[in-house]
């Protein structure tokens, strides 16, 4: 068997005199190691650590200075949040949070840091090799004729270039530089990599406002997905935010042989039932929460649990995957069509294995990728797929059940999957019918007209999207509402951000809950 | 839901309402599930006479596991209100333990008492469905879930023969909207006794 692959990020500063103190004597450094010269622990960033076990490490050891001998001053703080949210990260994904370490060391302590070395080496050989394999892309020369594949099979040649896709483009109307039509035209004219294609290409949010509005219909979000999968095969990358941390994380988990730990946070008041026929897909949530955990404190679990809570009031108890994967969304989205495939087959074979007949989920995205998304690509699931909310509105209009009255007056964001592309805002709606709030207004710009929460598969981050989430928030505010219900994890982790804009303050604060947490809180037998 | 009901000894139901609600309709449905299809025996009697369009009205149903002497409801068991002329009339016969079951948008109740009570928004279910006519079948379907007088099946199969052609499938629809409404009181009344009211 290979040996395993443990790579040491050693600070510049601090530790690195020990190591070099090590060659020097010329010491039994385990030769598993590989070391690797940074400028500060505190500049390894979630995604730069990630990725070292998406490429295939089996451990990496992150090595700095004492708390008070920071070059930098909070550099090991920093590295201490990351570690911690790694950790947590990598024993979700069942690989175990041991394989990443924080190890302090001053320059004379060359000693120690053998031994810590050393130390580690056993504990990696004792876990054993990692599951993940990584999947290097072949990455071929930007293809023309793939591109006028796209462009015939959109039928992009019908836009008459009249302008109504920018008049409503809320990226335009943050002040991008942007336009859908411009882009659109430009491509069938055979610029792929200008830098305004590309960056047009990775900041549109799918959001399908344009096709909404477009007189040919042209469907520019299915559009935009294809053309970021040529791009993305040709080398031309676009911004991924958080350092492309989850398109690394789902790339991950196309390892088949991973053994994902995704429900063992699970309440236990909650009931499921292995044997139900019936399956539970939560999503990516519990991925979410450790990541922004020491930044956002989003709490996008709840969504799971609630919605497992509203289906056990009503006595269905569903199973749930423990090894449950992304649903592959977001590398759909982001230009990684194989990825996309090596997870749908996963997940279509372990539903298959499972004997599932339905499923549920309460995210948008995964409704739309698992009902949507699969078959299209070739993958269909013989099952049905059911979004939470058609199941509690089914249930609920049995009779019997009430909501209790809540003290809060509140206003929507639309999930763009469920109320444009699936083109079912009413669906939500019902639902928030039923509640009894102390006033519910909707926000000006709503349903099939509703503004995205600003970004889309982790990308295209930027000040407009910021501009775009403020513009979001105040019109909320302006409808005197206290709290912002959304229907998308997503939507409610990108607002939270923009809220914590330290120029607005006040001004675009408010509260957010999900439909579903509002719901499981005020729901009653009458 | 179970299905198979305990065997009924001897029942006696009241079904009150307008003329014109179907009253009458829901009695003979009810009576020929028990007799035809569940194989019970049952009677059937009527007053309309000059109240036919407006007026109180009732439906008398007996079903009993042995042959039926007297076709008249004395003190009825379950009793049925879809008005309040019916009510005022009826309520006060039905036995100590009986159960009385009211269209909540149509009936007020009174005062307290011991009897089981459900009230059942029937008319606003028929409406929702799309006829307001349907009322008695959805008060049907309630029943055939909160009591064990016929079997779901007997009811379901009996109102689909029994009603006009082309309406079959949303009397059918209201029967099922009457049905859920009933298991789902039933649910909750069994929640609320276990002391689970809400979801958290």
């Amino acid at each position: 068997m290979d040996k395993p692959k443990i790579i040491l990020f050693i600070c510049n500063w601090g530790p690195h005199a020990a190591f070099q103190a090590l060659q020097d004597k010329d010491a039994d450094i385990p030769a598993e190691v590989r070391m690797i010269r940074i400028p500060c622990t505190g500049r390894m960033s979630k995604s730069l650590l990630f990725k070292s076990f998406e490429m295939g490490a089996d451990g990496v050891a992150l090595v700095g200075c004492e708390p008070g001998s920071c070059r930098y001053g909070s550099g090991t703080e920093t590295a201490e949040r990351n570690v911690e949210d790694m950790r947590g990260i990598l024993h979700l994904l069942g690989l175990g949070g041991d394989r990443l370490r924080l190890a302090m060391f001053l320059p004379d302590e060359s000693d120690a840091l053998l031994q810590f070395l050393q130390d580690f080496r056993d504990v990696i050989d004792t876990i054993g090799k990692s599951p993940v394999t990584p999947h290097p892309r072949d990455l071929s020369a930007l293809s023309h004729m793939e591109t006028a594949r796209v462009v015939a099979s959109h039928d992009v040649y019908a836009c008459q270039d009249c302008g109504k896709c920018s008049s409503a483009c809320p990226v335009t109307l943050s002040g991008k530089t942007f336009s859908p039509r411009a882009m659109a035209n430009a491509i069938i004219g055979g610029d792929l990599d200008s830098p305004s294609v590309v960056e047009d290409v990775w900041s549109c949010l799918t959001c399908g406002l344009c096709t909404d509005r477009c007189p040919s219909v042209v469907n520019f979000p299915d559009f935009i997905r294809e053309m970021r999968h040529v791009l993305k095969g040709g080398g031309v990358e676009g911004h991924q935010s958080h350092g492309g941390f989850f398109q690394s994380l789902m790339r991950t988990m196309t390892s088949p042989d991973l053994s994902i730990n995704h429900w063992d946070w699970l309440p236990e008041d909650i009931k499921t039932d292995e044997k139900s026929s019936i399956l539970y897909f939560g999503g990516c949530a519990p991925y979410f929460d450790t990541f922004f955990r020491h930044h956002l404190g989003v709490n996008t679990s709840d969504i799971l649990s609630d919605s497992l809570r509203l289906m056990n009031f009503f006595d269905i108890f569903p199973a749930v995957q423990p090894g449950e994967r992304c649903c592959g969304h977001d590398l759909l989205w982001s230009g990684d069509e194989e990825n996309f495939l090596r997870l749908a087959r996963l997940n279509a074979k372990a539903f298959e294995e499972m004997g599932i007949e339905e499923i549920v989920t309460s995210c948008p995205e995964c409704f739309r990728t698992l009902s949507h998304d699969y078959p299209r690509a070739g993958i269909p699931l013989n099952v049905k797929v059911t979004h939470v909310y058609d199941l509690l509105e089914k249930e609920i209009s049995k009779g019997a059940v009430g909501f209790e009255e809540s003290d809060h007056k509140i206003t929507f964001q639309d999930p763009c999957r469920l109320s444009r592309l699936e083109g079912r805002p009413e669906l939500p709606r019902k639902l928030l019918q039923r509640l009894r709030p102390r006033g519910f207004k909707e926000m000006q710009d709503r349903g099939i007209s509703a503004l995205c929460c600003g970004n889309c598969a982790w990308t295209g981050c930027d000040s407009y999207t910021k501009a775009l989430q403020n513009k979001r928030l105040r019109q909320a505010k302006v409808t005197g509402s206290d709290l912002l219900v959304t229907a998308c994890p997503k939507c409610q982790i990108h607002l939270k951000c923009a809220m914590q804009d330290p120029f607005r303050g006040n001004e675009i604060q408010m509260e957010i809950m999900d439909l579903t947490g509002l719901m499981a809180k005020t729901i009653k037998w009458e | 839901m179970a299905t198979k009901p305990k065997a009924v000894q001897h029942k006696e139901v009241l079904i009150t309402g307008f003329g014109g609600q179907g009253i009458v309709l829901a009695g003979q449905i009810l009576g020929k599930a028990a007799s035809l299809v569940d194989r019970k025996e049952s009677t059937l009697t009527q007053s309309y006479g000059p109240e036919a369009r407006g007026g109180a009205c009732s439906a008398q149903v007996i079903i009993s596991q042995s042959t039926i002497h007297y076709p008249y409801v004395r003190i009825p068991h379950i009793v049925v209100c879809l008005s309040q002329g019916g009510y005022d009339k009826y309520a006060k016969s039905i036995r100590p333990d009986g159960m009385l079951i009211v269209d909540q948008d149509l009936v007020r109740i009174s005062e307290g008492s011991d009897l089981t009570l459900y009230r059942v928004p029937a008319t606003r279910i028929a409406e929702e469905v799309g006829r307001r006519m349907m009322a008695n079948i959805v008060m049907l379907g309630f029943l055939s879930a909160v009591s064990d007088l016929v079997t779901r099946e007997a009811l379901h199969e009996t109102v689909v023969k029994s009603v006009p052609k082309g309406t079959e499938e949303l009397n059918s629809t209201a029967f099922n909207k009457g049905h859920d409404y009933g298991a789902a009181i039933l649910k909750g009344m069994e929640k609320k006794a276990a002391g689970k009211k809400g979801a958290k």
